[in-house]
């Protein structure tokens, strides 16, 4: 069932996988984590590296820069709590360092949103803990 | 084939809807037993003879497990079951499970049974925010991605890497459409054209309001037994599974493998191979419909035409009458109905009807072996089944 304090968006609650992750946004810093074993570099975070298995893994500030492998233009919010922000801009990025991630334009039209348009992080102070890590075009 | 095999050794003995569409005033669990009730009824078995039951969670239904709470309402105590999720390919699950179950010996009759009331007993909005809330709580849900947005992307991406065109995808929604006006008790019945697709209400690009599948109330139920014991029960028609595959390649969107060629390719490359046919044996088809798009790309992964090609060849008519693969002959998801987990049921539903020979003026001449692809989750899940008569064992 949907949660019934639907006017709020919801927010990211950090757990034992994920507490060094949004620390490190809330520092200004996209932490990818690193396999010492394989080099795999992955997002999102987890106790071991989704390659090998190993639990050797290092947490490396992303450049933040990436491209969009694919997007969508989102002209009927999922919800109450969206409503206001449509158009938006969910962003499937694919960061320098080779993972992707989802996120949302932020700073320019969502109608001109491309494929493979450069972007940056652009994070986004959303509560007193938790900054979110959107995009803009670079 | 090894003896472990399931090809052939199960089949569907009866099938049953509840009434579908917009059912105000209903449970899911009161669906269910409808639907129950006329598959038992289809079957002529009494449901003092089922010992298992398979069904799938119900968002309108405070019930975890559907299945047990279903067995107590419709008053049988089974010795075999579960309330299974994979998403939207979990009634493809149902039916593999089940056939496991009985080869294996765990269960001699099983009932499928799955409802749910997303029209009337949760509302659209509701609904909707349900399925939004389904994803990833810390990585997906702030950033406000409707549930369709996921295989809005996927879409997007197909019409970038192979030139995919909106009105290639919204001749889906029109030949969906064609198909529901045959369709007794269909949910929208009203003709549209690829204008009126293409007119309607952005939701998130590429998609369009009709672009999109319904929110419904609604449920099916199924009777598997062996071969054995469907001749032993002297069934007219049964129709047997001959193939299953699933295949799972992620849980978020931005680990899908490729936006473009999903696990529907090794899903159906196992069910075709414990069938022994080939796509182009395949003489009716039920492909999971939540958007116009994911028919294109299912087409090209289940192997009825090439990659790329999924666009063209539905503008070509190749997926109604006459066509290479008549899909989706009661309409869909896109217009028959589609009431969450229950919704691919309905796909099996029309093929078994289909391979029966009862499905009137909307009867596929001579159909003897159907395919039904399940998935859900934005591709995450994917399951094929290949079903067929008695004459393709």
């Amino acid at each position: 069932m949907a949660s019934d304090d639907s006017a709020q968006k919801p927010l990211p609650a950090p757990d034992a996988d994920t507490t060094t992750f949004w620390r490190g946004l809330r520092e200004g810093k996209l932490l990818l984590q690193h396999c010492r074993q394989c080099r795999n570099a992955q997002y999102y975070q987890q106790a071991t590296c989704r390659e090998c298995g190993s639990d050797e893994l290092e947490h490396k500030s992303a450049t933040g820069r990436g491209k969009v492998h694919s997007f969508s233009v989102v002209y009927r919010a999922p919800g109450p709590a969206f409503k206001a922000d449509v158009p938006y801009a969910v962003l499937l990025v694919e960061l320098a360092e080779g993972p992707r991630m989802i996120s949302t334009l932020t700073g320019s039209d969502p109608e001109d949103v491309t494929f493979d348009m450069e972007v940056e992080l652009a994070f986004d102070q959303v509560s007193d803990d938790i900054a979110l890590p959107r995009f803009r075009k670079a | 084939m090894s003896d472990t095999s399931l090809r052939g050794k199960v089949a569907v003995i009866g099938i049953g809807l509840s009434a579908v569409g917009k059912v105000p005033g209903r449970s899911p669990l009161s669906l269910a037993a409808e639907a129950a009730r006329n598959a038992l009824a289809d079957a002529g078995v009494a449901k003092s003879e089922v010992d298992g039951v398979l069904s799938s969670h119900a968002f309108a239904s405070p019930f975890h497990r559907f299945s047990v709470a279903f067995s107590e309402y419709f008053g049988i105590r089974p010795t075999f079951s579960n309330t299974l999720q994979v998403s939207g390919a979990t009634a493809a699950t149902m039916f593999s499970i089940g056939a496991a179950a009985i080869h294996g010996g765990l269960a001699k009759v099983v009932l499928l049974v799955a409802a749910d009331s997303l029209m009337t007993g949760l509302t659209p909005d509701l609904a909707l925010r349900s399925l939004t809330e389904s994803r990833d709580q810390q990585y997906e849900m702030p950033f406000g991605i409707p549930v369709a947005n996921t295989f809005a992307m996927t879409a997007h991406r197909h019409m970038r890497e192979f030139g995919t065109t909106p009105e290639q995808l919204a001749e889906v929604a029109v030949v969906h459409r064609r198909h529901a006006a045959q369709t007794p008790g269909a949910q929208q019945t009203t003709p549209i054209t690829v204008a009126d697709v293409l007119n309607s209400p952005m939701v998130t690009t590429p998609y369009h309001k009709l672009d999109c599948s319904l929110i419904s109330d609604g449920g099916a139920a199924f009777v598997l037994t062996s071969a054995e014991h469907a001749k032993a029960l002297g069934i007219g028609r049964p129709i047997y599974i001959l193939g299953c595959g699933e295949c799972y390649t992620h849980e978020h969107i931005f680990l899908m493998p490729s936006l473009t060629s999903t696990g529907a390719v090794e899903s159906s490359r196992r069910a075709y191979a414990m069938a022994g046919y080939r796509p182009s044996d395949m003489e009716v088809a039920g492909i999971y419909d939540c958007f116009t798009g994911t028919v294109v790309m299912m087409l090209e992964d289940l192997g009825f035409c090439r990659k790329g090609e999924g666009g063209p060849f539905v503008a070509d008519g190749q997926i109604s009458y006459r066509g290479q693969i008549p899909s989706n002959t009661h309409g869909g998801l896109l217009s028959f109905a589609h009431s969450g987990m229950p919704g691919a049921l309905f796909h099996f539903h029309e093929v078994i009807a289909q391979l029966r020979g009862q499905c009137g003026e909307r009867q596929v001449e001579s159909a003897g072996l159907g395919l039904v692809h399940s998935l859900g989750a934005g591709f995450a899940t994917n399951a094929t089944t290949i079903l067929g008569t008695e004459g393709t064992l």
